[in-house]
């Protein structure tokens, strides 16, 4: 077993704070947008707690892009450029997923500190950090003051069509809100994963995984 | 002696003379200054028209009053103008001896109406541009001309505050000026005068537009409450927003009843759409679409946004929604701004009492809305988003297809991972029987038979 620097600091923090801050939206969202089922908080805190959330993991985001655009670790995002073998590796770790964990077959995918993600979640983030995170967080600042931005509103197709795709993404990150925690819990050791976006270390079996 | 006394005497005469003759110049003076405000004419004619119950029975035995008061008149702001500069018709020779026939009052009224404008050039102009001055020219007979505003024989200056029962809107919109009597605007005005607004003050004194169109009264309100926009942003989320899409008296009405009006606007000239002069549509489509008479729906409104579309040859012609009070005489209900509307809930909740009722309207020329009903589950269709695009209220207007793929998609979430889970119990012993095998097994063989995604790429 050796262990591996997977997770470097502000990558963890931007991971928990992302993890928080999203709760925190969807439980604010919800109680913003169903109302009349959720009666936590009243309407007017949830609103400006949802806004104030918002404009932390705007700038939280910034972080994360900022480590990975000044540091080599943008490789974990996409080690190789070859779309087949990229699309084949994501159908391996799909069949794994869905066949051959129950089997007991080995995970696809080999972990190192510049291969951190496997095929699909490389894939799968790549479009949530550059295309829903960023659509989400321009919808929402749209929304936050829709006076102000009502040219760029009225750009989008109008305010329902505006919130319309905040709210579908908001729909698509509750699923992965859910997913997720379990995905990460399917590794060799349930926490391994948990484990190792806490402390950055990630313990692998083999020589092979070191970066 | 005899002469200094007779000296002292005449002394005396000359004072009383000259003080006789001072106070003569002074009453003299006064009945002068008296005689300058009436004409010797005017008084002529008063010396007739100042009779209780002098009248006049009309070609449609209505009666006209033909009683001028001298003490109205004498304070009235026309008191320096000459009787015969506005009844320059009327002969001395024949007058009051030879029958002139008057068809009505409302005739009459009209046929004096230009007569103002010698005067009155400025305020008659922007009488002219205003609605009421529309409906004369349309023949609404009940629509108001000069006189029936401006009592020409006792006209007092706008300077002199009035009760606010003399307001002469009150004729007739009676209902809304009791709603406003009795509202904050109303008792600060009874109360306070000037300081507090009178229909005037918010409608206009000539140029009387009608009142939903536009953002012509919130004009008003803010004209007044300057500081509006800022106070409300100080704990409303999205205020201006709000400013934008609802009309003030939604929460300073509190009691009123509300509705979602959808008005067709031309997004490029910015400004609410308006029937053509003598070609109107709007009706005529409405009914079209909704044959049923239950209320457009999706699909009419739609249909109708491109018929109005299809008429420009643009797509500049959308729904502009907007929150507003049912009646005038609510919007006339304002309270005192401890008791308007704070609470988010109103409004912001499934079924809130605003979005029960829905309207499209489009302006008629004079300003004035026409109105078609609309199904109120417009607002949570996902067919009618492009419609009713521009208008959206959190929670309340939602669109419901949007829940149920949350309710999935919960349930994807939820039920997945459970799923998987049990189906990683289930074949759990078989997982076990294979890693036994497996470590039976000599490892180069077992690293082998590993399927790795890094090999696959070699």
């Amino acid at each position: 077993m050796k262990k591996i620097y997977i997770n470097p600091l502000p990558v963890r923090i931007w991971h928990w704070t992302n993890a928080v801050g999203f709760v925190l939206l969807i439980a604010t969202g919800v109680q913003i947008r169903y109302l009349d089922l959720v009666q936590a908080i009243s309407f007017k805190q949830a609103v400006v707690a949802h806004n104030w959330i918002g404009f932390v993991l705007i700038a939280n985001f910034f972080l994360w892009l900022g480590f990975y655009l000044f540091s080599d670790k943008i490789k974990v995002y996409h080690p190789e450029l070859s779309p087949t073998k990229y699309f084949r590796a994501s159908f391996r770790q799909l069949q794994f997923y869905g066949y051959g964990i129950f089997r007991g077959d080995p995970n696809p995918h080999h972990m190192s500190a510049y291969r951190k993600f496997n095929a699909l979640q490389s894939m799968s983030y790549q479009i949530i950090m550059m295309m829903l995170v960023p659509l989400q967080f321009f919808t929402g600042v749209l929304l936050w003051d829709v006076a102000r931005f009502s040219s760029t509103v009225e750009m989008f197709g109008g305010v329902r069509v505006v919130d319309t795709i905040h709210v579908l993404i908001f729909i698509f990150f509750t699923a992965f809100i859910l997913i997720h925690p379990y995905l990460a819990s399917l590794s060799q050791k349930p926490w391994e994963h948990y484990k190792a976006m806490i402390t950055g270390y990630e313990e692998t079996e083999d020589d092979a995984a070191q970066g | 002696m005899i002469m200094g006394k007779a000296i002292g005497l005449w002394c005396r005469m000359e004072m009383v003379v000259a003080g006789a003759a001072l106070a003569l110049f002074f009453v003299a003076g006064a009945v002068h200054a008296e005689d300058e405000g009436l004409s010797k004419e005017t008084k002529a004619c008063l010396k007739c028209h100042d009779k209780e119950g002098e009248q006049k029975t009309l070609d449609n035995n209505e009666k006209l009053s033909l009683h001028v008061s001298t003490k109205a008149f004498e304070a009235s702001e026309h008191r320096k103008t000459e009787c015969e500069d506005c009844h320059s018709d009327i002969d001395a020779k024949t007058h009051g001896k030879k029958k002139k026939s008057i068809e009505s009052k409302r005739s009459y009224s009209l046929s004096m109406k230009d007569t103002c404008r010698e005067c009155h050039k400025k305020p008659f102009k922007t009488y002219e541009d205003g609605l009421h001055a529309t409906l004369v020219k349309a023949g609404d007979e009940k629509a108001p001309l000069c006189s029936d505003c401006h009592k020409s024989h006792a006209l007092r200056s706008v300077k002199i505050l009035q009760p606010i029962e003399a307001t002469p809107c009150a004729s007739c919109h009676e209902d809304i000026y009791k709603a406003y009597a009795r509202d904050v605007h109303g008792l600060e005005r009874a109360a306070k005068g000037k300081v507090a607004p009178i229909c005037a003050s918010c409608h206009k004194t000539h140029d009387v537009k009608a009142a939903s169109f536009g953002d012509g009264i919130k004009d008003s309100c803010l004209s007044c409450h300057k500081d509006s926009i800022s106070q409300h942003k100080d704990w409303l989320p999205n205020a201006a927003r709000h400013f934008d899409a609802i009309s003030c008296p939604v929460c300073h009405s509190p009691g009123a009843q509300r509705r979602v009006n959808l008005r067709l606007y031309d997004r490029v000239a910015k400004q609410q759409l308006s029937e053509k002069t003598g070609v109107p549509q709007f009706e005529k489509r409405a009914k079209a679409a909704d044959a049923a008479n239950a209320g457009l729906d999706e699909r009419a409104l739609w249909s109708l946004l491109t018929e109005f579309n299809q008429d420009s040859g643009t797509n500049n012609t959308v729904l502009r929604g907007r929150l507003e009070v049912r009646s005038g005489i609510e919007a006339h209900q304002i309270s005192d701004k401890a008791k308007a509307v704070k609470d988010c809930d109103t409004c912001h909740r499934p079924g809130a009492e605003a979005f029960q009722s829905v309207t499209l309207t489009i302006a008629s020329p004079d300003g004035r809305p026409i109105r078609h009903a609309v199904q109120k589950d417009v607002l949570n269709s996902l067919a009618a988003m492009e419609s009713v695009r521009g208008f959206y209220a959190i929670g309340s207007t939602r669109i419901k297809l949007l829940d149920y793929a949350l309710v999935v998609v919960l349930l994807a979430g939820f039920g997945g991972p459970l799923v998987h889970m049990t189906i990683k119990w289930l074949f759990r012993k078989s997982r076990e029987k294979r890693l036994a095998a497996q470590q039976a097994i000599p490892p180069a063989q077992a690293i082998a038979g590993d399927r790795r995604d890094d090999d696959a790429s070699k």
